[in-house]
């Protein structure tokens, strides 16, 4: 066992992903001798050689759509997209030709599409948004988020040997929070939410970056005898109703937390789905502590606009006073 | 004059600390604002810091190869006038793990939502369902929920009659003379649930009358040791023991099934008539209580239902119900009605000498009459001729 | 047609005031009618901005900044393009030209707000006809080529400039907004400041081809000139903004020069680049070429020198003590104002539930 950053577990996931199969690729901004403006592909491009680890033209519509031929081609392309706000040039590549390809054509398309999202680190504009829904809104995409190091691996892992493209979100601001793991840690199977935490009295929804946020709510919570349950979606497409069911069954009361504006984010389907398959054991309306329905704001407020484990508590206890 | 303490700025966006290589400076060295002052290395680079102060540096806070968080102290200058007095804190460099806004906090009192329908039942789908299982109309339950919301609790309430009903029960004069008694509250609750039991579970009841004379004695025993105890826990201990050896006794007919289904808790709903009315607490978890402990937790219960103390967890969930019938007056035994949706209510009348024989003599022997009403779907004649022939010879037995 | 580029060549007026290795062709204080104070102002301005620039710097690894992106090497491009402007004509930024800003009278205090994260835009580009900040590369050059083709349906005489580095011709936004312009014959400058690095990916890497010669597959002119002679740029721009405003469409400036800096304060230049190349380019350092010349023609002696670096460090004093005193602004206003020139009721009240959220005691 050791201390690992995310950071170092995701390297270690592309690096043991191009040593499998060498038809694995890696490639994008910054990913060749800069290894990354994370450094999350450091010391790939030494190790597999410019062909297999390089750097592309700035341009991520072409990034996104040289992978789909180069899968048709037998490839395993794994782009990165440098931000989360630099996606939207590849959208319609993503969207029309990723998500799609298959039902066209029959022909699966195995391309893994990191993004660092997500908010928290004092960065300029774009730089700090969770594009994430757009993409699970989108039939033929997977979505997946991992929240802990030792998730981060296997779903990378999972991710890249699926045969079926996945958009796999790393929560930028979780890059250097460690956990003592061994690497290679277990597989994380796609669709498989995770209980974070056990509790009884409300179910604590979140993924990506807010699982830590959401699991310092429930340790406060416990000083003050509120038992929260936390669930780690890590894939949000599929997603995984059961293990959030069976919570809500338990605790009749549900929390979503996500760091996207609440206005048609992710966690509106998450709430939905409970209120129809769970209805009868509600005894709170389900609540979302999310961004706020604004741009995400200039740095300064950044802390004001991202869920906190304040505002997680705000809506439990309006849960556990509402009936 | 003024001590600055600079602290680790976050780097590189979303930095979380940094390694430091050498120092430029030393304590006691001058520098002026921009002078470099350390080299540092995060996980992205390498960089030169630049002091914010001019003026004397007072502390280095870190030795080369140590790593320091972002926003822990780096060194302390005592800086020329002319610096800004405020510069405790990093200003936009904080890093993932920063300090907390400490702007918005946790609002105090919930937002409650207003009551602006007043016209409608406010209750959350889980209350709504839970009334129609115990056949509440939440029309007729005050809530006492974040604007006027029914809560759970209310509803449990209302299904035993308690709780947050307490509009009066209203009697108006007819035209013709006859008087109408608007039913509300604990009345219109035991009304519900008497309907239900009669409209719904076929029932028929057994009579035997015990001898209570070893009970007397136990009784007396135990008084003596310093326990005054009413017959009830020695009555509620039998059940239980005979409920463990004929568990159908203890079950509920599922109507949605056609199930039986046999109950792992015995849990003994205690009648009790209080001023508002027969009200029924349950003394939870009886199956593994002893004499003692059943009497001490049916007192609390029976004062509680008087003073209508009890929470909702007290006044639900009962598996089997014990009455007593003709406590004072004349009446011998009756004839009970089973408390939906349990199988068996077990009612026992005063205890007083009567006639009995005795070895072949007339003798008065204190005595008292059992009655046991039950579901006929779940038990016959003959099981319920057991189960009381079990709770006759139990109570017979009797000991100190 | 085959031959359009060919012919615009001719008759090109940027080409005919630079010699084939991008340098000024005849006697540039002739040519470009630029008064001694004139050329000693554009001496002026880059040591300005170079010197705000470099106090910028400090000011992140201080940790008064978050962020920032140095444009070390490029004063020559900034200031050179800006003052062949009019006022008037617009400048599209994309997120390093600060010089630029500094040039057309944005006080750099102000301007830094945004990299202190206080807010995203920090000046009104109608009065200063500055855009905002691009940071998605290439994002800024579609923006520029509809405001040209405004100015041409109002016939109001506005040029625009606007300024992107060699990654974002890579980006299908650039070579959209190319095509658009020349199909609509737009009164737009592009100009490329090819500082040869896009983060860590050289020019190489980014293009197998030549920039300038872009423009000609989109029917329009192009020019690589030398992006560290500030006098060329004065000059290549002026030439293209007069054609421009003539009615004669859209005109690539690529303007060759060298990023010194790092890409922002959170790269690692050591990790891709050698200190030999680095070392290459110090040598055609924009500023102490021109004051080389400044110095030889007689404009200015070791006093305007010192007098210039003294009022620099002043300009960097006061930037830095204006940030600093910069108060942060209202929560609610600065997340909320401009989001919607019209809010809706339920966008009203989310913000007066975020604001009585700030108000209530912990």
């Amino acid at each position: 066992m050791s201390s690992v950053t995310m950071a170092k577990a995701i390297n270690t996931s592309l690096r043991d992903a191009l040593r499998k199969n060498p038809k694995t690729l890696i490639f994008g901004e910054d990913v060749g001798p800069l290894g990354g403006v994370f450094r999350i592909t450091d010391g790939l491009q030494k190790e597999f050689g410019e062909d297999r680890v390089f750097d592309t033209p700035l341009a991520e519509s072409a990034i996104i759509g040289i992978s789909v031929g180069l899968a048709l081609k037998g490839f395993r392309p794994v782009p990165e997209i440098q931000f989360d706000g630099f996606i939207y040039p590849a959208f319609d590549q993503i969207v029309s030709h990723v998500a799609k390809y298959r039902n066209r054509s029959g022909v699966p398309l195995p391309i893994t599409i990191r993004v660092p999202f997500g908010g928290n680190i004092g960065a300029v504009e774009h730089h700090s948004e969770s594009p994430e829904a757009y993409f699970a809104h989108t039939a033929g995409l997977k979505v997946v988020t991992p929240a802990t190091p030792g998730d981060a691996y296997g779903l990378l892992q999972s991710a890249i040997e699926d045969d079926d493209p996945v958009v796999f979100f790393e929560p930028k601001s979780r890059y250097y929070l460690k956990e003592e793991i061994d690497l290679p840690s277990a597989a994380v199977p796609i669709g498989k939410a995770k209980i974070s935490r056990e509790g009884s009295q409300v179910s604590v929804i979140a993924y990506g970056p807010t699982v830590e946020t959401a699991l310092q709510a429930a340790r406060s919570a416990e000083q003050e005898g509120i038992s929260l349950e936390v669930i780690d979606l890590r894939s949000l497409s599929p997603l995984d109703t059961e293990t959030v069911l069976a919570s809500v069954r338990k605790t009749h009361r549900a929390v979503v937390v996500h760091e996207a504006p609440v206005f048609g984010g992710f966690g509106a389907e998450i709430a939905a789905r409970i209120s129809h398959d769970a209805f009868d054991v509600l005894e709170a309306p389900v609540a979302r502590v999310a961004g706020l329905n604004i741009p995400y704001p200039p740095a300064r407020f950044e802390k004001l606009y991202l869920p906190d484990a304040d505002r997680i508590l705000q809506a439990v206890d309006a849960a556990l006073a509402y009936g | 004059m003024a001590e600055e303490t600079f602290r680790l700025p976050d780097l590189g966006e979303g930095l979380t600390d940094a390694q430091l290589v050498s120092w430029r400076v030393q304590e006691g060295s001058t520098v002026e604002v921009n002078a470099p002052l350390c080299e540092v290395e995060t996980a992205k680079a390498v960089v030169v810091i630049p002091s914010p102060f001019r003026g004397t540096v007072r502390s280095l806070h870190a030795k080369p190869g140590e790593s320091v968080a972002v926003g822990a102290p780096l060194v302390t200058i005592t800086a020329s006038s002319d610096a800004p007095a405020d510069t405790e804190r990093t200003l936009v460099g904080y890093g993932p793990g920063g300090p907390e806004s400490g702007v918005r906090r946790r609002a105090r009192s919930v937002p409650g939502a207003a009551a602006d329908n007043a016209g409608d039942v406010r209750a959350a789908p889980f209350v709504r369902q839970l009334a129609r299982e115990k056949g509440v109309d939440l029309a007729t339950v005050t809530g006492t929920g974040p604007g006027g919301r029914i809560t759970r609790a209310d509803v449990e309430g209302a299904a035993v009659g308690e709780g947050s009903v307490s509009a009066p029960a209203s009697a108006s004069a007819a035209a013709d003379g006859d008087q109408r008694i608007s039913v509300v509250g604990i009345r219109k609750a035991i009304a519900r649930q008497m309907v239900r039991s009669v409209s719904t579970i076929p029932q028929f009841t057994e009579f035997a009358i015990f001898d209570a004379t070893r009970l007397l004695a136990a009784r007396a025993k135990a008084k003596a040791s310093g326990r005054p105890l009413t017959p009830l826990p020695y009555f509620v201990a039998a059940v239980v023991r005979a409920v463990r050896e004929y568990p159908l006794l203890n079950s509920s007919w599922d109507d949605t099934t056609d199930e039986i289904v046999v109950k792992r808790a015995i849990n003994v709903g205690l009648a009790v008539n209080t001023k508002n009315g027969l009200l029924v607490p349950v003394l939870k978890g009886a199956g593994s209580m002893d004499t003692n402990a059943i009497a001490e937790r049916a007192t609390h219960l029976i004062e509680g239902a008087r003073a209508g103390s009890l929470g909702p967890g007290e006044m639900s969930g009962g598996t089997i119900t014990v009455t007593n019938v003709g406590a004072s007056g004349p009446v011998e035994t009756g004839t009970p009605i089973i408390n939906p949706p349990e199988c068996c209510v077990v009612a026992f009348g005063a205890i007083r000498p009567r006639p009995m024989v005795v070895e072949g003599q007339v003798v008065a022997r204190e005595s008292a009459w059992i009655s046991v009403s039950v579901d006929h779907r779940i038990v016959d004649g003959a099981l319920a001729t057991e189960f009381l022939t079990r709770l006759v010879s139990d109570l017979e037995r009797t000991d100190a | 047609m085959a031959d359009s580029a060919q012919v615009v060549r001719e008759q090109d007026p940027v080409r005919s005031v630079l010699r084939a290795d991008g340098s000024l062709a005849g006697d540039p204080r002739r040519a470009l009618g630029l008064t001694p104070e004139g050329f000693v102002d554009l001496y002026r301005k880059m040591v300005s901005i170079r010197r705000a620039d470099q106090e910028a710097l400090n000011l992140q690894r201080q940790g008064e900044l978050g962020l920032w992106g140095q444009f070390l090497g490029q004063e020559a491009a900034h200031v050179g393009a800006t003052m062949a402007l009019e006022p008037t004509d617009w400048i599209f930024p994309s997120y390093r030209e600060f010089g630029m800003a500094m040039c057309r009278g944005i006080d750099p205090a102000t301007m830094l707000t945004v990299f202190r994260g206080l807010t995203h835009g920090a000046w009104d580009p109608r009065k200063f006809h500055f855009a905002p900040l691009a940071i998605p590369v290439a994002t800024q050059v579609p923006h520029a080529v509809g405001f040209a083709m405004g100015s041409r349906l109002e016939g109001s005489g506005e040029v625009v400039l606007v300024t992107f580095g060699d990654g974002a011709t890579s980006a299908g936004d650039w070579h959209e907004a190319m095509n658009f312009a020349g199909v609509f014959k737009a009164p737009v400058i592009f100009l490329c400041q090819n500082n040869y690095w896009a983060i860590s990916v050289p020019l190489p890497r980014q293009t197998a081809g030549r920039i300038a010669d872009r423009a000609a597959g989109y029917g329009f002119p192009g020019i690589r000139i030398d992006g560290n002679d500030v006098l060329a740029v004065f000059a290549a721009t002026r030439a293209a903004a007069e054609r421009a405003r003539r009615g004669d469409g859209p005109y690539l400036i690529e303007a060759q020069t060298y990023r010194m800096g790092a890409h922002t304060s959170s790269d690692d230049p050591t990790r891709y680049r050698t200190a030999a190349e680095l070392e290459a380019w110090s040598s055609k350092d924009p500023i102490a070429r021109y004051e080389r010349w400044l110095r030889a023609e007689g404009l200015l002696d070791q006093a305007g020198v010192d007098g210039i670096g003294k009022e620099a460090e002043s300009t960097a004093e006061k930037m830095r003590t204006r940030l600093r005193e910069a108060p942060a602004p209202d929560p609610g206003k600065a997340m909320f104002d401009r989001v919607y020139s019209r809010p809706s009721p339920g966008f009203q009240q989310e913000r007066e539930e975020f604001e009585s959220s700030l108000e209530s005691p912990g």
